[in-house]
């Protein structure tokens, strides 16, 4: 009664915004409560790993600086060691050379993983579509979770692009 | 029997004390290159760079875009050095197709290419802090950066890709009171460059770390062909503003920035002088600035160069960038060549991390204050 009161499918959009987050919650408490809090714990201490690919790389460090600090929303500041990781920003343009080495840092990454491509150059080869050493796009590479356009993204859209990922990992299915 | 072997594929000769490290594509620090290291120990006995991650064949995309089609991705290779990328393709193109650019658009061209010079600056000094273990210098730097880039934003809408020069000036005015914004926020700056001194120079831990490592004599780097700061850290007074000025660098009041000593200490600190002088500049330039006037010459559509050639160099935050532009009577260009600071600094990184301790190679490594993306094109 309550999970079809206030799931998003049936309910009037209105109720679902009176509502807010908290009918979220209700459905997953009540009905998978494992899958609740293993999201939970997963949404907020996302870790990216540091592999910088190209020029969006600044606006990436941009927005760990004070002004607006990714931290915040629970998305740490990029880290080094790929083995404790679960997220990877692929930050711009992805060449030939570089694409096999992108395959092998995500192929060591530990399950649950997911994928942000950032960036025009990273989801259709933007400025470069007609480069000779440019791949058009990453999704023959990786499966990508979330899109960031722009060239490149301002910081608030990669926070905002963090913030879909988080909504995408509470609503599937606990791995 | 003895096999024959692919070329390549032969197994090098096992010596159980070197071993060989591979650092990146991904690694702990900033930048997509690959330095394969071998060390005895602590010590490194050789490193050869393996650069060319990011090369997206910049070179070739210009000769089927025509001139003005070519300024958004000419200036992605240092997306926030942006004004001083394009500088020398302004130049050089205004010298082919003969273009007179207005006074008050050289003043404006300065004053976005000095902002952008610190932009790039205070990037690179948020990148060696984080490099080294120092969070406040990467928090900092980070933060003040913020206050050009919105200078920088008013001037052009664009938060770090301008394409704000252009062949015979520059894409639009300045905003309105832009003169005093941008005055006050250079003075606040000032004060605020003077606080990094105790807080990252003085520092004793990055002096142990930095100080008489990779020393680069003058001889060597002059031999080496390095540019920018790490040329002007050895005690080579040279810098392309002063020796060959643009547009109305002979005109303005700074001075070149020389340290004798050669070291990483020397190369971080450098640059960081230099920002001092940038603000001297865009406040000079903001005073001598004509007050009103046309900034922007306008060209015929797709405009031909003729059978010509030139080459046009400017001094960007990581050293001499030229561009050697050909024409043939086409609105495209036939060749255009762009010789950047990074990869021309990068030629000794092999001979300054011989010896050298395996923990000082980030110190060595940033302060060649090299940028991937530029230098792979």
């Amino acid at each position: 009664m309550l999970k079809e009161l206030l799931s998003p499918d049936t309910a009037p959009h209105a109720t679902n915004v009176l509502v807010g987050k908290l009918g979220d919650v209700l459905i997953k408490a009540v009905g998978k409560p494992f899958d609740m809090a293993i999201n939970w714990g997963r949404i907020y201490s996302l870790w990216p790993v540091h592999l910088e690919t190209a020029c969006c790389s600044v606006e990436f460090g941009a927005a760990s600086s004070p002004r607006y600090d990714v931290e915040r929303f629970g998305i740490i500041e990029a880290f080094g060691s790929l083995r404790q990781c679960d997220l990877i920003v692929v930050m711009g343009t992805i060449t030939r050379k570089m694409a096999p080495r992108l395959r092998m840092v995500y192929d060591q990454m530990p399950d649950p993983k997911y994928v942000i491509a950032m960036g025009a150059c990273a989801i259709t080869g933007g400025l470069y579509f007609d480069s000779y050493n440019v791949l058009p796009g990453i999704d023959g590479v990786l499966p990508v979770d979330v899109y960031v356009p722009g060239c490149p993204p301002r910081p608030e859209t990669l926070i905002q692009g963090c913030m879909l990922l988080q909504e995408k990992i509470k609503r599937t299915k606990a791995k | 029997m003895t096999t024959q072997l692919p070329p390549g594929m032969h197994l090098e000769t096992v010596d159980d004390k070197i071993m060989t490290l591979n650092v990146g594509p991904q690694h702990p620090g900033s930048g997509h290159m690959r330095l394969i290291i071998k060390v005895d120990g602590d010590y490194i006995v050789s490193c050869d760079p393996d650069p060319g991650y990011v090369h997206r064949g910049e070179e070739k995309m210009a000769e089927y875009r025509n001139y003005i089609q070519n300024i958004p991705h000419l200036e992605r290779p240092v997306i926030h050095d942006s004004s001083n990328i394009l500088y020398p393709y302004c130049l050089g193109v205004e010298e082919l197709l003969g273009i007179e650019v207005p006074e008050r658009a050289k003043y404006i061209r300065v004053i976005a290419a000095e902002l952008n010079r610190c932009i790039y600056i205070l990037y690179w000094l948020a990148i060696y802090g984080i490099f080294l273990g120092h969070s406040t210098m990467f928090m900092w730097p980070a933060g003040d950066r913020e206050l050009f880039i919105d200078l920088l934003e008013a001037m052009s809408g664009a938060r770090v890709t301008h394409a704000y020069l252009v062949p015979g000036g520059v894409r639009n005015d300045l905003p309105s009171n832009f003169e005093e914004r941008c005055l006050r926020q250079v003075e606040y700056f000032e004060k605020r460059l003077k606080e990094y001194e105790a807080v990252f120079y003085q520092n004793p831990l990055l002096k142990a770390r930095t100080e008489g490592s990779g020393i680069l004599s003058r001889t060597d780097a002059i031999r080496l062909g390095t540019t920018g700061s790490v040329l002007r850290a050895s005690g080579v007074d040279f810098d392309v503003r002063k020796k060959e000025p643009y547009d109305v660098y002979e005109n303005l009041d700074f001075q070149t920035i020389v340290m004798k000593e050669g070291d990483s200490y020397a190369r971080s600190r450098v640059p960081y002088l230099e920002m001092f002088e940038s603000c001297r500049i865009i406040k000079d330039a903001l005073r001598k600035m004509p007050k009103s006037g046309s900034v922007r010459t306008k060209l015929k559509p797709n405009p031909k160069g003729g059978n010509d050639e030139v080459y046009r160099r400017v001094e960007s935050g990581r050293g001499a960038i030229g561009y050697y532009i050909v024409s043939n009577n086409r609105p495209e260009p036939y060749r255009v060549k762009i010789s950047v600071g990074s990869f021309r600094n990068l030629i000794c990184m092999p001979y300054l991390l011989k010896g050298e301790k395996l923990g000082n190679m980030p110190a060595v490594y940033w302060g060649l204050n090299y940028w991937p993306v530029e230098a792979d094109r």
